[in-house]
């Protein structure tokens, strides 16, 4: 009896979940890759946020980071008849078949921060290179070129490997700077337990050397950043950046006591909201793809934020 | 009736589901769409088959997410590495079967429960991945034969269905019709009583897991080759949804065991919800709710046989 139940209520959730059908508008599907991720969200959710001020139908989807379902839900999008598909830090190349189905049937696909494909319009990106070059820089430029540093990396996800592979070719061209120490971060559920467990033995094993420390990104300098404070650091004694940008970034680079000192701001909400604006030139306007975007990347700027210009409150 | 409404309840649910859909989902009852549903549940069904196979002989995998991506991951090292498809394929299910065994000879040769030993062989299964790829995705470059078996057709009907079609006729037939499945099923059902009969229950045991990590083989084979890709992660997901049909399956059929066409039905209440969620435009987060709800409801009926397997008693 209770199997019964369980259809009944699951076929009253169905019915009662499913938005009312939106007579000719413009069906968007966005398929972020992993939702728990903060930067996949800021980008899945200005975009569903834009749309919907367009009056659009926008169906958001959370692939949990797992390539499978990526590809089962962009399939699922296509078979569903959507006008366009954008792709939030998707995995182009693991969809050739699902993006070759897309094409075939007219379906826009622009993809944000996910590389571009064969049969994909273009993508909004960054680029990551920029964005470590421009950190590193920076940071061996504050240190002028001369001191110690500890390198809190993560290698696993494609952006922040690119950003301390760049952060490795400056360090080899200023020798004045050295490396007393890397941590990588374990992908894992805890990875910020992970972070403070392995720069607090780091900092307390080089205690007094250290001048600067690098971050792959943001998250993982603020779980740093504290751990200095509880250690008595001051502003400026070390300095510390990370990659990401947002309030929690400009709010600690305004703080007097945190040693948070600049991070590059990824503007993942222009990203999306470019993504829609294109996708409406394209499957509303009905423009050409060249016409919107010159070429295989719409590349947007990101930019150092330290106190000089960090947003006021 | 009342009986037989208990028996096929949730066959019944997934009746009504699908007609549900096919009246409110555009497209949900076209060819191309089922044949969707079935491609990318197929995954999920190999895994959950195997899970399934361990259980019916009292004992949890929880490694075979795990170990599907590691065999994933060998299988692209050695195309990649310019080996044979052959050697490649022989890789993949092989390396899965003996991590099934290494489960089987923990469980049974050193006494560990299988909850945990599966939990430590998965995480050192994650750790071989990452150790072997750094973490790097591989992708494309694989060879055509190779994609074949994820992404091609036979006589139109693409071939992930047909490998899971006879992944669950072969299992069905070894359970329901030869000695060996009845001694497994026996093993699990009262293993005292199986032992006392005669029946080798540790080796049944061994064999139930083995199972599971070779069929786990198969589920990273050919995710590998239907994505033309690998990485540490490919089958991660399939742990929650994959244990999920199983105890959806474990409510029909034959009610509070675990049983394979009770899991194929699982699988495709799972599928055939994502599927028909997506086209009417659900968001995402309904997609996790239900498949909680789903978990919730099932796991009444299974708790008996899942506490059995995780701790050794009966509930």
């Amino acid at each position: 009896m209770p199997r019964s139940v369980l259809a009944v209520v699951l076929t009253l959730a169905l019915t009662s979940l499913s938005p009312a059908p939106v007579a000719a508008a413009t069906k968007l599907g966005i398929v972020a890759f992993q939702m728990s991720a903060e930067t996949h969200a800021r980008v899945a959710n200005a975009a569903a946020e834009a749309a919907k001020a367009k009056g659009w139908s926008v169906t958001v989807l959370n692939s949990r980071g797992a390539a499978p379902d990526h590809a089962a839900q962009v399939a699922d999008l296509i078979r569903g008849g959507v006008d366009g598909i954008i792709l939030a830090m998707g995995k182009v190349q693991q969809l050739e078949a699902e993006l070759q189905e897309a094409q075939k049937k007219g379906i826009a696909v622009i993809t944000v921060s996910s590389g571009t494909g064969k049969y994909t319009l273009f993508d909004v990106n960054a680029d990551e290179f920029v964005v470590g070059a421009k950190i590193a820089t920076y940071l061996l430029g504050r240190l002028n070129y001369q001191g110690n540093i500890l390198m809190q990396r993560y290698e696993q996800h494609v952006g922040t490997r690119i950003r301390g592979k760049v952060m490795d070719i400056e360090l080899s061209e200023n020798t004045g700077v050295k490396v007393l120490a890397t941590h990588t971060m374990a992908r894992s559920a805890s990875w910020q337990d992970d972070v403070r467990k392995g720069m607090e033995a780091l900092l307390l094993k080089h205690k007094g050397e250290v001048n600067a420390i690098w971050a792959s990104f943001d998250g993982q300098a603020f779980i740093i950043d504290d751990i200095l404070q509880q250690m008595g650091f001051k502003k400026g004694q070390v300095l510390l950046t990370g990659v990401d940008g947002g309030k929690e970034a400009y709010k600690r680079i305004r703080n007097p006591e945190s040693l948070f000192t600049a991070t590059i701001d990824i503007p993942y909400e222009k990203m999306a909201r470019e993504a829609v604006d294109a996708m409406e030139k394209i499957v509303v306007k009905k423009l050409k793809r060249t016409d919107v975007v010159q070429g295989p990347f719409l590349f947007v700027e990101p930019v150092l934020i330290d106190s000089t210009n960090v947003p006021r409150e | 009736m009342r009986s037989a409404l208990g028996r096929y309840g949730t066959v019944l649910a997934l009746a009504v589901l699908v007609l549900v859909l096919s009246l409110a989902a555009d497209n949900f009852l076209s060819l191309g769409n089922l044949a969707n549903v079935l491609k990318n549940a197929s995954f999920m069904a190999i895994l959950a088959l195997g899970f399934n196979l361990a259980l019916i002989t009292s004992e949890l995998d929880l490694s075979f997410a795990n170990v599907a991506s590691l065999c994933s991951i060998i299988a692209a090292v050695l195309l990649y590495g310019g080996y044979a498809v052959p050697v490649g394929i022989a890789a993949c299910l092989g390396l899965g079967a003996a991590c099934g065994l290494a489960n089987g000879l923990l469980v049974t040769r050193f006494r560990i429960p299988s909850l945990i030993a599966t939990l430590a062989t998965g995480t050192m299964a994650s750790g071989f991945a990452f150790m072997l790829t750094g973490g790097v995705d591989y992708v494309g470059k694989l060879p055509a034969p190779f994609l074949f078996l994820g992404r091609g057709q036979i006589l139109g009907v693409p071939v992930l269905i047909v490998w899971t079609a006879s992944a669950v006729l072969v299992a069905l037939f070894v359970v329901k019709e030869t000695r060996l499945g009845a001694h497994m099923v026996a093993t699990g059902e009262a293993e005292e009583a199986a032992r006392l009969a005669g029946i080798r229950v540790k080796r049944m045991k061994t064999l139930g897991l083995t199972l599971s990590g070779f069929l786990a083989g198969l589920g990273g084979l050919l995710l590998t080759a239907h994505l033309s890709s690998s990485n540490v992660t490919i089958a991660g997901g399939f742990l929650m949804s994959g244990i999920a049909a199983v105890l959806l399956g474990m409510t029909t059929i034959e009610v509070g065991k675990p049983n394979v066409a009770g899991t194929v039905v699982g699988t495709l209440i799972i599928g055939v919800l994502g599927n028909g969620l997506t086209l009417m435009g659900a968001q995402y987060y309904y997609q996790d709710i239900i498949l909680g709800l789903i978990i919730l409801g099932s796991v009444g009926v299974s708790a008996s046989q899942m506490m059995r397997a995780a701790f050794g008693v009966s509930h």
